[in-house]
């Protein structure tokens, strides 16, 4: 994109980039801000921290000890562009946004695999994240070719009330489930006619089921208003379609071939003048400010650990942004980038504001309050944990390499190079560890609203100390992380590799002693001493928490 | 813009900082004591619910509200019970002797004849949206600090996988337990004994000793106790390993409900704070007879049973009991002698912590078909649970910023029933 810049004479001043912007409006204010913050992160623990917000998983380590080692100025910077370019990249995004969009309801009407199928792609592109959502919002499902992206709508059946607070939290920052029948008791700025403006965009919508296909589609009428009561004060209302305060957008005014295809049984209903596509228009068009900030505050939250308004999807007056400034800034640049996320990711992984520690050193005092003064604790998805654990334990790694080892058969048959292809590996791997990444989810995914907050339980612990799927990754096969540390003769060594593999760092002094004290403890340890020391190390808060 | 007069959002905002006060305060208290020590006392003050979920529907035709020699009374008589004038269903001749101890309310209309809507109502006091469960609030307000069990525990013998605890978070979400089979992964693997188990455990505290320093502990504090709570629960393996005396297997029944009724008491006398039994096959489209005379053979023994375990510990008076379905089943008689679905007009039973005993609440008309008197939904006993067990559930939950109220606004407890 900036690319096409270079060599024009720049009309408009020169800037600084974005993410010297960004940092610049944090300290702004406080002029001993620079000294208050937390410093920038070491290399390993920046390199595991964007590795993990990038591609969704830690990264080996011999990546980390070849970053360490890199002497480029410039190499924070180019593992960005590298990372952002795999196909990891869009595979983390597909797991974020999926989470995002459809917060782990079971598929019904569309394969899951088919729509998680359809977002990878879209990221693997970089589509336009207004382009994305105006298709997931206007596509009815008839075409095999777009009907994963009507997901969004399909399971939830069009029920209206689920589609209306969804499209409000999800697209607009804004909870008005209370606002269906009243407006909202503690939240002055969520009107009855917010909620309602919202479902009439899709009130005449509704799940139609072909009878002989078995096929869910949406069909459409051409009437139907929507009026609405307050279960308090009885004060009655109506409402065309309209996006939060943003003017109503009434139907036309010569309706009399009201119809594309009549309603009549077992039949899909198409009208000439549909509303759910003017919602999808409304919803991204550039008037609609609710909808650029929204999405600049939840990617925002993925890479800092907190919205800029948190909960994300309570936007109001009295609950404004920590840094209003930084939001406005954000999405302008957004706008004129045509919502190129990739950008906004890249942008944001280079601030000093992403970059810093998460942690003070022992003496210094906790900042009262987080204003990204230092980093955030970000617990890991449970995409992430899986992916992680079987990247620490050295399982992802022998399984690509078995795979590969297969494939360079055909390859040197049919003369293909798909072994070493990024694209086939992310995929190969992916299609032969999903089973691992879908029991990480049964068990720590959260149904229903998402939320930054973390929680714990005890089937999860449970899970981790004495499941067998974590057990069987400990067991010193091949060249997993316990076999290779069985090979190391000196305690020294064997700190280095699994501090390196686990927590992608080098061990300090005192970590070197304690893994030697720890298996000193037994006079000749054993594969089960091993065992434990890795089962801690993936079990601590360390490997826990994205860092 | 004229605002609703309804909410009194002041109202909830300063109520709920007394409400958090209070609770926090509570939970002060017992954190410092020695749980051990005051063990008796906790007991006595810690209150807690025991629900029966009768899932499928249960008739209150053949329960709580018979209607016996009526258009759609069906075969079975209604019977005397220890209250006087309060009849109940032939099929519970056990639990008619226990009536003082609980009260029924048979005015019950969810408007809703859809199992999962249904259910969910019953459970969140919500038609829709994500709140938490009965036992899920009950986990959060009332489990001590140092509990020895997760606060919401449900014992079921087949899958029914809810989101429970909505915003509350995951720590209060029901572990689900597969009849007396324990959770899942409570066993060490099998490489591994109690000191070697102690040994990882310890080690994996001294990596986080070093990570924790200069960083706010909140999140990793949630963490551990994720843990403490999984060692808990192993450490209790035997709960589910030691088989039942004989004299109380053959007291509560050899069944599956029978097994997990007793399993139930040793968690409540174990100080859990939510325990929900679920009681399976009650959706009797076809022989609805039969299978009721089946059913509840099993649920009125097993149930009384239990009731006067709690009675005689001493513990009903800090246990909620709720005997409750998602709905009841039609008056109308099918052609395959069945009964359908039914919310419009149906009963439950509660009893124990703060419920008023002996009380009928509510009637329907002669054939059962309607609501006569004193129409409630889940909305309404909702309220009353809570209340019974001294939540304040017209107040809001307080989550990060944002103030969600406990009971929906629009409804309130049934006064009358409490206690």
């Amino acid at each position: 994109m900036v690319l096409v810049l270079t060599g024009a004479a720049p009309t408009v001043s020169a800037k600084p980039p974005l993410h010297q912007q960004i940092d610049s409006l944090i300290a702004a204010g406080n002029p001993q801000f620079e000294q208050q913050a937390a410093p920038l992160a070491d290399d390993a623990t920046f390199l595991r921290r964007v590795t993990l917000d990038l591609t969704g998983t830690i990264p080996t380590a011999d990546e980390v000890r070849t970053f360490v080692a890199d002497s480029a100025p410039d190499k924070r910077s180019q593992l960005i562009d590298q990372l952002l370019a795999s196909p990891e990249h869009a595979r983390r995004l597909q797991y974020l946004f999926d989470t995002m969009l459809m917060e782990r309801r079971p598929s019904k009407y569309v394969k899951s695999a088919e729509w998680e199928e359809y977002l990878r792609q879209a990221f693997l592109e970089n589509r336009p994240w207004d382009e994305l959502v105006h298709e997931m919002l206007t596509v009815d499902g008839t075409d095999k070719a777009t009907r994963p992206a009507a997901r969004f709508l399909l399971d939830r059946e069009l029920k209206s009330e689920v589609v209306t607070r969804d499209l409000g939290r999800i697209f607009l920052g804004r909870d008005l489930e209370c606002a269906q029948c009243h407006d909202h008791p503690n939240v002055n700025d969520y009107l009855q006619r917010h909620y309602h403006g919202l479902n009439a965009f899709l009130s005449r919508s509704y799940l139609f089921k072909d009878p002989k296909t078995k096929l869910a589609s949406i069909g459409e009428k051409a009437e139907g208003q929507v009026s609405f009561t307050s279960v308090f004060t009885n004060e009655e209302g109506k409402t065309a379609p309209r996006i939060l305060d943003l003017p109503e957008i009434p139907d036309p005014a010569d309706m009399k071939d009201a119809y594309k295809v009549k309603p009549a049984k077992n039949v899909r209903s198409v009208p000439v003048y549909s509303r759910r596509l003017q919602l999808a228009e409304a919803l991204t068009g550039s008037e609609n400010q609710a909808f650029q900030k929204n999405i600049v505050n939840r990617v925002w939250a993925i890479m800092l650990g907190q919205g800029l308004v948190e909960p994300l999807d309570m936007w109001h007056s009295d609950n404004p942004p920590t840094h209003p400034q930084i939001v406005k800034l954000l999405t302008e640049e957004l706008q004129s980038h045509d919502y190129n996320l990739r950008y906004l990711f890249r942008e944001l992984a280079l601030t000093k504001t992403y970059q810093r520690q998460s942690h003070v050193s022992p003496e210094a005092k906790l900042p009262e309050k987080n204003l990204y003064g230092m980093g955030l604790l970000k617990p890991l998805t449970p995409e992430q944990l899986a992916w992680s654990m079987m990247q620490a334990t050295g399982v992802s790694t022998a399984t690509l390499e078995g795979l590969q080892a297969k494939q360079r058969k055909v390859d040197e048959k049919k003369k293909t190079k798909l072994a070493d292809d990024p694209l086939w590996q992310e995929e190969t791997l992916h299609t032969a560890l999903q089973g691992n990444v879908t029991a990480f989810v049964r068990t720590f995914g959260i149904v229903g609203a998402q939320t930054s907050r973390f929680d714990a339980s005890a089937d999860q612990a449970l899970f981790l100390l004495n499941g067998t799927t974590i057990q069987a990754w400990l067991s010193p096969s091949g060249n997993r992380l316990t076999a290779r540390l069985k090979k190391l003769k000196q305690p020294a060594e064997i700190a280095e590799e699994l501090y390196l593999s686990v927590f992608s760092r080098f061990p300090t002094e005192t970590e070197i002693k304690q893994v030697s004290k720890f298996l000193k403890s037994n006079p000749k340890y054993s594969d089960q001493d091993l065992q434990q020391l890795v089962w801690a190390a993936l079990s601590s808060d360390e490997f826990r928490f994205n860092h | 813009m004229k605002r609703n007069q309804g909410c009194h959002s002041l109202d909830h905002q300063i109520a709920r900082r007394q409400f958090m006060a209070g609770a926090a305060g509570g939970a002060v208290c017992l954190g410092l004591s020695d749980l051990s020590a005051h063990a008796e006392t906790v007991k006595g003050q810690h209150k807690r619910i025991l629900q029966v979920y009768l899932q499928g529907g249960v008739s209150q035709l053949e329960s709580w509200d018979p209607k016996p020699g009526t258009e759609f009374g069906g075969p079975f008589r209604a019977i005397p019970t220890s209250v006087p004038g309060m009849h109940i269903s032939e099929l519970l001749p056990h639990t008619a002797q226990r009536m003082h101890l609980l009260s029924i309310v048979r005015s019950i209309n969810i408007k809703t004849n859809d199992h999962s809507q249904g259910r969910l109502f019953m459970e969140k006091g919500r038609r829709a949206g994500e709140y938490p469960y009965v036992g899920s609030i009950a986990s959060r307000y009332l489990a001590p600090v140092n509990s020895d069990l997760p606060g919401y525990i449900h014992i079921s013998t087949r899958g029914l996988s809810d989101a429970t605890s909505a915003f509350l978070g995951a720590q209060h979400a029901q572990l689900k337990f597969e009849g007396v089979k324990p959770p899942q992964n409570l066993g060490l693997p099998k490489n591994l004994n109690e000191t070697a188990n102690n040994r990882r455990l310890q080690l994996r505290q001294q990596f986080n000793q070093q990570f924790r320093q200069g960083r706010r502990k909140s999140q990793t504090e949630t963490f551990d106790a994720s843990f403490q709570q999984a060692s808990k629960l192993m450490a209790r393996k035997s709960f589910f390993e030691k088989a039942p005396a004989d004299k109380d297997l053959e007291r509560y029944g050899k069944h599956d409900f029978g097994r997990n009724c007793l399993l139930a008491r040793t968690l409540l006398e174990n100080n859990a704070t939510c325990v929900k039994v679920t009681h399976h096959g009650y959706d009797s489209h076809a022989e609805n007879f039969n299978f009721h005379l089946e059913q509840l053979g099993e649920f009125d023994k097993t149930f009384s049973m239990l009731l006067d375990d709690l009675h005689e510990r001493g513990m009903l008076e800090s246990t909620l009991v709720m005997v409750y379905s998602e709905f009841g089943r039609t008056p109308k008689i099918n052609v395959r002698y069945g009964r359908d679905h039914w919310g419009t007009a149906w009963s439950i039973a509660l009893g124990g912590c703060g419920i008023q005993p002996g009380a009928v609440i509510g009637k329907t008309n002669d054939k059962g078909t309607a609501v006569a008197d004193r129409e409630v939904d889940a909305g309404h006993l909702f309220h009353t649970y809570l209340q019974a067990l001294g939540i304040d559930s017209t107040r809001d939950h307080d989550i990060r910023g944002r103030s969600i109220p406990i009971g929906d606004p629009t409804t309130q407890p049934i006064k009358e029933l409490l206690a």
